[in-house]
């Protein structure tokens, strides 16, 4: 198994999830439940396929990581329906899954199948893969945070009242998604200073990764803290989870292009020596 | 301004105050010099904290500024302050020998911005931990926020206390010839109360010439009597009366054939500390997934 049947897997897979979107709109969540995880088990075949013909588990490029993230976003989802039955959210998660399955395909970053030593811990898959799903809903939730900004405000003005009881559904919902994201940004970087240890001696050591880690994990706990005030500006808690968002950016992927980082991460790993 | 109860304004302002204090300590003393913080300065500074933080809570009636700081008014413009220091420090290259932006750890407003988090964390704490022992306990809101904060507390502060007495050092080891002496990391030569002799090192390689696998097989003596034979991987230490050896590094030149093994030892008395606040708020994270979303009550 290789890229090149991607494509067959992920059309599979993404045909599956917008029935599952569909039947989630039309009511029908035992449809959506079934369609959405078989789109899934079609979707992660792909992923072990790769797994097995690696001989590695396909974690390492920034090709492989949106692998995972496609593959989080509906499940994600599933469970943020199964949880409160948002009948949205399977079409939000199926076309954040397709952008990145669509970059997959438009710009495969293939490397060859090895494994540096430093990777090969029984660490890696929980600290990757933990991550990927923080930041499926991390996601989520900047987005619904730019559309409570930029496309719900209009209905503000117009009906207040009502806009006020269903905007509220919104931001707890928003709410939701952020704990749960960061939930799973403290674990995922908890592993890693706990795999750090064991791989180079000590658990932090503000490379720069670690140091964008702490940046965007602290940037979500000021959002957590400042909804907890009774009194506080709606609109700028959202703009600190856009922000928060923007921060993971760099922590993901940004720092492979900041000078300052070059060469100086342990993180970076397109340079094989 | 400054009329209670103090707001976000005030909090911006003490953190200013802070930045700029340390902007004066940093011209007048120079960076931090966290070497002097070596056992047993460590343990005094961490109990005199302690006794502080505890005469703060106490004194939360007199001094209104103590109380102030378990509200988040304080602790978010704090939190603000750290983030734009960080991300300050993630934008510039760190060195170990740089000085001011380019030494951050070292640098004095970042230092002092997060010993007032941490401040703030303590009293919050301990106003929470108040409130329990008063009989105002809730499980499913106490044990996460304890947790979470409390790990995070105990995590920050033996941390970084405890890190002057990390002590890091590289043993090049041969075959055939048992080593006790290693390299501290300005270079100076330690004796060591433990020998290692390399038996065999290994070398893997995948089918394209890149590098699957560095490892040492090797004997260990200790002072202590023990007599080990054990194999050492990357991502695989080894663990002896307090020291973690590790894989390091090898004769790059010979490759395969290497007759030498580079062993990092790697001693962290405060490690037990520091993994308590690890796991402590790897349960609270545990917990806030399970919880979810803020229940205003």
């Amino acid at each position: 198994m290789s890229w090149e049947h991607f494509i067959y897997f992920a059309i599979a897979a993404v045909l599956l999830w917008a029935v599952g979107a569909w039947a989630a709109w039309k009511s029908k969540s035992g449809m959506a439940y079934a369609t959405t995880v078989l789109g899934l088990l079609f979707f992660f075949s792909f992923i072990l396929s790769m797994w097995i013909s690696l001989e590695r588990p396909p974690l390492r490029t920034m090709g492989e990581t949106r692998l995972w993230y496609s593959f989080f976003l509906p499940l994600a989802g599933l469970i943020v329906y199964s949880r409160w039955k948002y009948k949205w959210i399977l079409s939000f998660s199926t076309i954040l899954a397709l952008v990145f399955i669509c970059v997959n395909l438009f710009k495969p970053e293939i490397h060859d199948k090895t494994l540096m030593p430093a990777l090969q811990s029984p660490w890696f898959a929980p600290h990757v893969i933990v991550y990927m799903f923080a930041y499926a809903v991390l996601g989520a939730a900047a987005v619904m945070a730019i559309y409570l900004l930029f496309i719900k405000k209009s209905d503000i003005a117009d009906q207040e009242f009502f806009a006020e009881q269903s905007d509220k559904v919104e931001r707890d919902i928003t709410d939701n998604l952020v704990y749960v994201g960061l939930a799973f940004l403290t674990i995922g970087m908890l592993f890693g200073a706990l795999w750090a240890k064991e791989a180079w001696g000590h658990y932090w050591s503000w490379d720069p990764k670690e140091t964008w880690a702490a940046i965007t994990w602290l940037a979500y706990l000021i959002y957590v803290h400042y909804r907890q005030l009774q009194l506080h500006r709606d609109r700028l808690a959202l703009w600190i989870i856009i922000i928060s968002f923007v921060l993971l950016q760099m922590c993901w992927w940004g720092i492979n292009y900041l000078p300052s980082a070059q060469g100086s991460s342990v993180h970076t790993y397109s340079i094989s020596e | 301004m400054w009329t209670k109860p103090w707001t976000f304004k005030e909090g911006f302002l003490i953190g200013g105050g802070l930045i700029f204090a340390g902007l004066m300590l940093e011209l007048s003393v120079g960076p931090v010099m966290w070497d002097a913080f070596a056992w047993p300065a460590n343990a005094i500074v961490l109990a005199g904290f302690f006794v502080m933080l505890t005469a703060m809570a106490y004194l939360r009636k007199k001094i209104y500024a103590f109380q102030w700081m378990t509200t988040y008014q304080a602790a978010i413009p704090a939190m603000v302050y750290a983030v734009a220091l960080t991300i300050i420090m993630g934008l510039t290259r760190q060195q170990a020998n740089g000085t001011w932006l380019n030494n951050m750890l070292s640098f004095w407003p970042f230092v002092l911005i997060y010993v007032y988090i941490t401040v703030i964390l303590g009293l919050t704490i301990h106003r929470r931990l108040r409130q329990i022992l008063r009989g105002e306990w809730s499980m499913k809101r106490d044990v996460p926020f304890l947790l979470n904060h409390l790990g995070l507390f105990i995590a920050l502060t033996t941390a970084t206390l405890g890190n002057a007495d990390i002590q890091r050092v590289k043993m090049i080891c041969s075959v055939g010839e048992p080593e006790w002496r290693a390299m501290e990391q300005g270079g100076a030569i330690k004796e060591m109360d433990l020998a290692i002799e390399l038996k065999k090192f290994i070398m893997e390689t995948y089918d394209d010439g890149s590098p699957k696998r560095f490892a040492s097989e090797i004997q260990i003596l200790t002072k202590t009597g023990k007599n080990i034979e054990t194999t050492i991987d990357v991502n695989m230490p080894y663990e002896v009366d307090g020291w973690k050896i590790y894989q390091y590094g090898y004769d790059t030149q010979m490759g395969a054939q290497s007759q030498i093994s580079i062993l990092e030892l790697v001693s962290d008395p405060w490690l037990p500390f520091v993994y308590t606040g690890i796991y402590m708020m790897l349960a609270g994270a545990v917990c806030m997934f399970v919880i979810g979303g803020r229940k205003r009550v």
